[in-house]
């Protein structure tokens, strides 16, 4: 395993105000070359002061950052800051201030304005960009600098669906080209996944979880990790009895079970975790192992990914099916569909 | 009876312009770093600091004028330096009335900036000098508006350069206090005559002020 490019250890930092008190506390994070970390957590759970801290601008009260990588450390904030000037002199400033020469810089200049598509708005005034080319602007801006290390505060902020799909693919590849290490903070899930390879989830100034992306998604830590990384169906049980023929079943109550790939000891109060996704409606038995019907209740589509809303004797259930294509055309509330799940996608966390 | 002759007039705008400059430079060279420290800082009792800012820069200037005329008086804290009625005094008065301005239009400027500006700046590894001149970039409005109510304040007084200046001919004879000597004489042709001098002063030197302000705009 390689090392990381910039990793913070036994970090605590504390902040406070009138209002209170607030420590954050990181025991180890490390961001590695060419990969993207996305810290994930509520608004005030410390993902900001995070963010900061690794880019030096918040003395930790202990532990310490550690910097590997040979190159400059930078960081785009979430309200987006521009020189006055032209676009030009917002990315040529930065590069002659750290002493390259004219021809460089402007090599350079050109380069990542066209990485991020705006080479055409080179000679405009900064002020009078678009919210998101403004955005294109501070990414291309620190991209010039050819960073180690780069941190994001909210990248996609204030864009419309199109706008962050379109920089998403823009800023994936210029990751994947340059090979820094990356870290993005965000509060939604879906524009995280938008670029994560790993996710760390931050609780109330604690990490309490990071992993490979799959892994935090598929097997949370706890209830409010599962939460925050989308596992909706998050269902109250207790293992009573696990019974065979060949699929080890968790009774929930008489007319609940639910298949798992291992069962923790009788008696144990547990959540049980399906990802939406992982929830299927009448398919073939290949694809999962039938647990009863479900009654759909709503349906709300974006025009992308419709969300079912179901009835699960008693239990809430969600699922996700693309919108406008197959069972969504077709569906309507009242309809009664079979649910399936695989043993291997039903999480469970214990419950204390 | 005082004779108005070209080379009088001559004198007395050219003694104005150096007064007008001298305070000029030390209230900018004063106000500027007060202003942006203030604008960019939090500490306790910055509240208190931008209020005393504000309450100055209504401060009437004949108030600013016995102030400093105390302090300058032969018994008063400063009299040993004896400035009274000389240049130095009147730009000491002066620069006490456009120093408030100056710090606070400075500061209203600064304060309008985005509270990470400095961070973005840093964390992107501009050096503080860079820096600073970014910062001067970016108030750039707001700093040439300093400059043109520091000007106008500094041209136009009267109060305070009459009290600590004396109008005396050929040392502390400015346009503005000839003015007042010359309509209280009832010699309203030359007040009349040196009011246009004035003006036109005043019009010139805010003409190239708008001009520089709104260079690069688009």
């Amino acid at each position: 395993m390689t090392e990381p490019a910039l990793e913070a250890r036994d970090l605590i930092v504390r902040r406070g105000d009138r209002k209170g008190r607030f420590e954050l506390d990181v025991s180890a994070l490390g961001l590695f070359a060419g990969e993207v970390l996305a810290v994930l957590g509520h608004n005030g759970a410390g993902k900001s002061t995070l963010l900061r801290a690794l880019a030096g601008l918040e003395a930790p009260a202990a532990g310490r950052i550690v910097r590997r990588a040979n190159g400059p450390v930078t960081m785009v904030f979430q309200r987006p800051i521009v020189f006055a000037g032209t676009v030009e002199h917002n990315l040529r400033v930065a590069l002659l201030s750290a002493g390259l020469s004219r021809d460089e810089a402007e090599h350079r200049t050109r380069e990542s304005l066209e990485r991020f598509g705006i080479a055409r708005l080179a000679a405009r005034n900064a002020a009078t960009l678009s919210g998101g080319e403004t955005r294109r602007l501070t990414l291309a801006r620190a991209f010039a600098l050819r960073p180690a290390v780069l941190l994001l505060d909210e990248p996609f902020e204030d864009l419309d669906a199109a706008g962050q799909e379109s920089l998403s693919l823009d800023l994936r590849r210029a990751i994947l080209e340059t090979g820094v290490a990356v870290a993005v903070v965000t509060h939604d899930l879906r524009r995280a996944l938008l670029l994560a390879d790993r996710i760390a989830v931050l609780e109330s100034g604690s990490l309490v979880q990071c992993g490979a992306r799959e892994a935090v998604l598929n097997r949370p830590v706890d209830l409010d990790v599962a939460r925050i990384v989308g596992m909706s169906n998050l269902i109250a049980g207790e293992v009573s009895a696990t019974s065979g023929d060949g699929i080890c079943w968790l009774e929930i109550d008489a007319s609940h079970r639910i298949p798992v790939s291992r069962a923790p000891a009788a008696g144990t109060p547990v959540w049980i975790g399906i990802r939406p996704e992982h929830l299927k409606v009448d398919v073939g038995r290949g694809e999962g192992i039938p647990i009863g019907k479900g009654v759909l209740r709503h349906l709300v589509s974006d025009g992308v990914a419709a969300t079912l809303t179901l009835d699960w004797a008693g239990f809430e259930l969600r699922t996700h099916l693309i919108a406008g294509r197959g069972l969504a055309r077709t569906l309507a509330p009242g309809d009664s569909l079979t649910l399936s799940v695989r043993p291997e996608e039903v999480h469970l966390i214990e419950r204390r | 009876m005082t004779e108005l002759t070209w080379p009088l007039v001559g004198e007395i705008t050219a003694r104005t312009l150096r007064m007008a400059f001298f305070s000029l430079a030390l209230s900018l060279s004063i106000g500027l770093p007060i202003g942006i420290l203030l604008g960019r800082s939090h500490f306790r009792g910055r509240r208190a600091v931008v209020g005393i800012v504000n309450a100055g820069m209504g401060a009437p200037p004949v108030v600013v004028g016995l102030a400093v005329a105390l302090l300058l008086w032969r018994n008063g804290p400063l009299g040993g330096l004896g400035l009274m009625y000389s240049m130095e005094a009147m730009v000491f008065a002066q620069v006490v009335i456009a120093l408030p301005l100056v710090v606070g239009i400075t500061l209203a400027a600064v304060g309008a900036l985005d509270s990470d500006w400095d961070l973005q700046a840093r964390t992107l590894g501009i050096p503080a000098a860079w820096r600073a001149w970014l910062l001067l970039r970016e108030i750039r409005l707001g700093l040439l508006a300093a400059v043109i109510a520091a000007l106008g304040s500094i041209l136009s007084g009267v109060g305070a350069v009459l009290m600590v200046g004396g109008n005396l001919a050929g040392e502390t004879r400015v346009l503005t206090t000839s003015i007042v000597m010359f309509t209280e004489m009832g010699e309203f042709e030359r007040s009349i005559a040196l009011a246009c001098v004035l003006l036109g002063l005043m019009l010139m030197l805010s003409a190239v002020l708008t001009a520089i302000q709104q260079a690069g705009r688009r």
